[in-house]
């Protein structure tokens, strides 16, 4: 008899966990485990990137820094800090960047050359990063209070949301459709429209890699669709949960790039 | 070093500069050709990779890991908008060629880096060593640096309260790069931090003066000739004593706290000496300074403050007109994002000159001195387009008091990673000839630079 209970209890547990599984992830949760995902993986981490980026006649300019970065708390406070090392003209300037959920961050760009630290206002997120098609939003992450979302269809590779800015003033789209791959929840397509419906924004992931068991954007491609102007990003020599000083996060390497975490 | 000049020289420097591009470019075309067959495997993997071409992440070997090496060579032009006494129309005629090289020890950097320059208005072929130092940078809670270095503190733009490390004048009339308007000074600077207070300290052996205007290539009102002059030589007499400057710095809560202290001497000729030898030249009187500064978001923006109290100890009771009294300086400052790519920032700026009736008693001409009250307005606009290739920027500095104003228009330009193009304007308005911008309505100039990095 209890053999019997215990298989037809697991017949029907079956279908139930697939039914859970649907209906267990709400689409706020789903945006919040790809918020933590795409950009709060471990702990702490380091990479180096590069970026192409190509304007509407073809002409390319490069950036290329090292980035590492420490999660104060999961979805919450961030401290990062990028050190550039090409091209020449913005060699050894550093970036620091204090990110909060709740109040704006705080910047700082270390000038070496005057041995300058200006603070940066916090002001509009949708600016471009380093001149890249990258916003500084799309690197740090936008916040998912920011959004109302619609779950508007799900497949067997991902869930396709559709994110309503709350203050649309704040914001040069109408609003975007992400794609969030089931497995891993990483983005892997962010589309932004205007208000006409048409698509004048993409971002593209095309590739990951799977680095200390966390799957890891490596490759990623963002394009102005209106002037085919694009931005590529690359990733390498990725790493986690490296146990970063907090002192790391400071003034002082501003001025002295912590070396030690850069090689 | 300053070797004699010849026209050829140009031609020369110019000649050896390029060869030396073109040297630089052929030994990373090598480089980069070495690589192309492992980045190419790559490429079959991943469809965009043509993108990079044979862009292997810039490194060349673990050699260049250690050995860093970059400069540009600039052409720089400029010339008056209006006849001045200085007798040329230029005002700024110039080839540079910066070599900027760092080594990265375990323990330690080798930093130099170094300008030559041959400057068609002083008739010379100069160099400015900008950095030459070692930092220590691995101690536990300390960063050192010896040598030659270019320091910079406080919260003014374009406006310095506590900061006293030498600026060049001359460079930023000229429409040099921003960099230059921080001269480098040879210091021993030791960064030290204690939990989230940061003490710095800068010890220079040598008094190191601004590179204030000569007569060399701009001219200034004289106010014992009572005359905008340009003298060939401009003898003043200087000092080789030592300057200390210190900062403790804090941030609570988002906001920058600092305080700040100066023992030296003021970094500008402000006294004329009367002891025999040297009677009638400029010299630089000794100057104690502290004060004290603020910076943090407010209002969607940001905003700062900034207090220095300047005490001429040779002239305390502001009694001798020789030398420049006692000041407190007062700076007000926000900035904002007007809209996306687009910043405003504004300042005010009080010099407010203590013991005034005593400098008023002694005055030869008391209608000319500098107000009680010196206020100077400042607006700040930048523009970034075209993914932040263009920066269109106007900075105007307007004092109410002196009724004078200063204006800077400038374009940048930035074609590619290598290419770089600038052009702008110093423009002086000014009423009376005798005020701090309005002496130099003569050297009004517009300006271009082309330079190459590499």
């Amino acid at each position: 008899m209890n053999r019997l209970i215990k298989k037809s209890m697991a017949v029907l547990m079956v279908p139930l966990s697939f039914f859970a599984h649907a209906s267990d992830l709400t689409v706020d949760k789903i945006i919040s485990k790809s918020n933590l995902a795409a950009y709060y993986t471990a702990k702490d981490g380091r990479a180096e990137a590069r970026m192409m980026i190509v304007d509407k006649n073809g002409n390319k300019q490069m950036r290329q820094f090292t980035i590492l970065r420490q999660d104060v708390e999961d979805a919450g406070q961030q401290n990062m800090l990028v050190v550039f090392s090409r091209p020449t003209d913005v060699k050894g300037t550093v970036f620091r960047v204090e990110k909060h959920v709740s109040q704006d961050d705080n910047r700082w760009l270390y000038l070496p050359a005057l041995d300058l630290v200006k603070r940066i206002s916090a002001g509009d997120k949708r600016t471009s990063f380093v001149g890249s098609h990258f916003y500084y939003e799309d690197v740090s992450g936008r916040n998912p209070k920011e959004d109302d979302f619609e779950l508007l269809r799900e497949t067997d590779k991902s869930y396709v949301i559709k994110g309503i800015p709350k203050d649309p003033e704040s914001v040069e789209f109408s609003y975007y459709q992400v794609s969030v791959d089931v497995d891993t929840f990483i983005p892997m397509e962010v589309i932004y429209f205007d208000n006409q419906d048409k698509a004048i924004r993409k971002m593209t992931v095309i590739k990951t890699q799977k680095i200390q068991g966390y799957t890891t954007v490596v490759h990623a491609r963002i394009e102005q669709l209106g002037d085919g102007s694009f931005t590529e990003m690359q990733f390498r020599n990725i790493r986690y949960d490296l146990n970063l000083p907090a002192t790391v996060f400071s003034e002082r390497s501003l001025r002295n790039p912590p070396t030690k975490w850069l090689k | 070093m300053k070797l004699s000049y010849q026209k050829d020289f140009i031609l020369i420097s110019l000649l050896a500069l390029l060869s030396c591009f073109s040297s630089e470019s052929l030994s990373k075309n090598n480089t980069s050709f070495d690589l192309e067959q492992e980045v190419s495997q790559e490429n079959s993997k991943d469809s965009s990779n043509d993108l990079w071409g044979d862009d292997d992440w810039g490194e060349e070997s673990n050699q260049s890991q250690l050995w860093q090496l970059s400069g540009f060579a600039e052409i720089g032009l400029g010339q008056f908008t209006q006849e001045n006494v200085t007798g040329s129309n230029l005002s700024l005629s110039e080839l540079r060629g910066q070599l900027d090289t760092k080594y990265s020890g375990d323990w330690f950097s080798f930093n130099a880096k170094g300008d030559l320059l041959v400057d068609e208005i002083i008739e010379e072929i100069d160099y400015d060593i900008r950095e030459l130092n070692f930092a220590i940078n691995t101690l536990d809670n300390t960063d050192l640096i010896i040598g030659r270095q270019v320091i910079t503190w406080g919260t003014g733009d374009y406006l310095f309260l506590n900061d006293l490390f030498s600026k060049d004048w001359q460079s930023f009339f000229a429409g040099r790069d921003d960099v230059y308007l921080k001269a480098p000074n040879d210091a021993v600077r030791i960064l030290h931090y204690l939990g989230d207070l940061t003490l710095d300290f800068v010890y220079s052996p040598k008094f190191t003066a601004d590179r204030f205007l000569t007569g060399e290539r701009f001219s200034f009102y004289s106010p014992f000739q009572q005359a905008i002059v340009a003298p060939n030589n401009f003898p003043v007499v200087t000092t080789e004593s030592e300057q200390y400057s210190l900062r403790l710095a804090t941030t609570i809560n988002s906001v920058e706290y600092a305080i700040y202290g100066y023992e030296g001497f003021w970094t500008t000729p402000v006294g004329v000496y009367r002891q025999a030898g040297n009677f009638g030249e400029s010299y630089f009187p000794k100057l104690n300074s502290y004060g004290a500064s603020a910076r943090t978001p407010a209002f969607g923006g940001l905003f700062h403050t900034e207090i220095a109290v300047y005490n001429s100890i040779e002239d305390n009771n502001g009694s001798d007109p020789f030398i420049a009294n006692d000041q407190i300086r007062l700076l007000l400052g926000f900035e904002l994002e007007l809209a996306s790519d687009v910043i405003g920032a504004f300042q005010y700026y009080l010099e407010h000159t203590q013991n005034y009736r005593a400098l008023e008693s002694t005055a030869s001409d008391p209608a000319r001195l500098v107000d009680e009250n010196r206020q100077v307005i400042t607006f700040r606009l930048t523009h970034l387009s075209f993914q932040q290739t263009l920066t269109s920027s106007l900075f105007v500095f307007y004092s109410p008091t002196d009724q004078d104003a200063f204006i800077k228009p400038s374009v940048t330009y930035r074609y590619d990673d290598n290419w770089q193009f600038s052009s702008g304007a110093n423009i002086f308005i000014g009423e009376k000839e005798y005020t701090f911008f309005g002496q130099h309505e003569d050297n009004s100039n517009i300006w271009m630079r082309f330079r190459y990095s590499y």
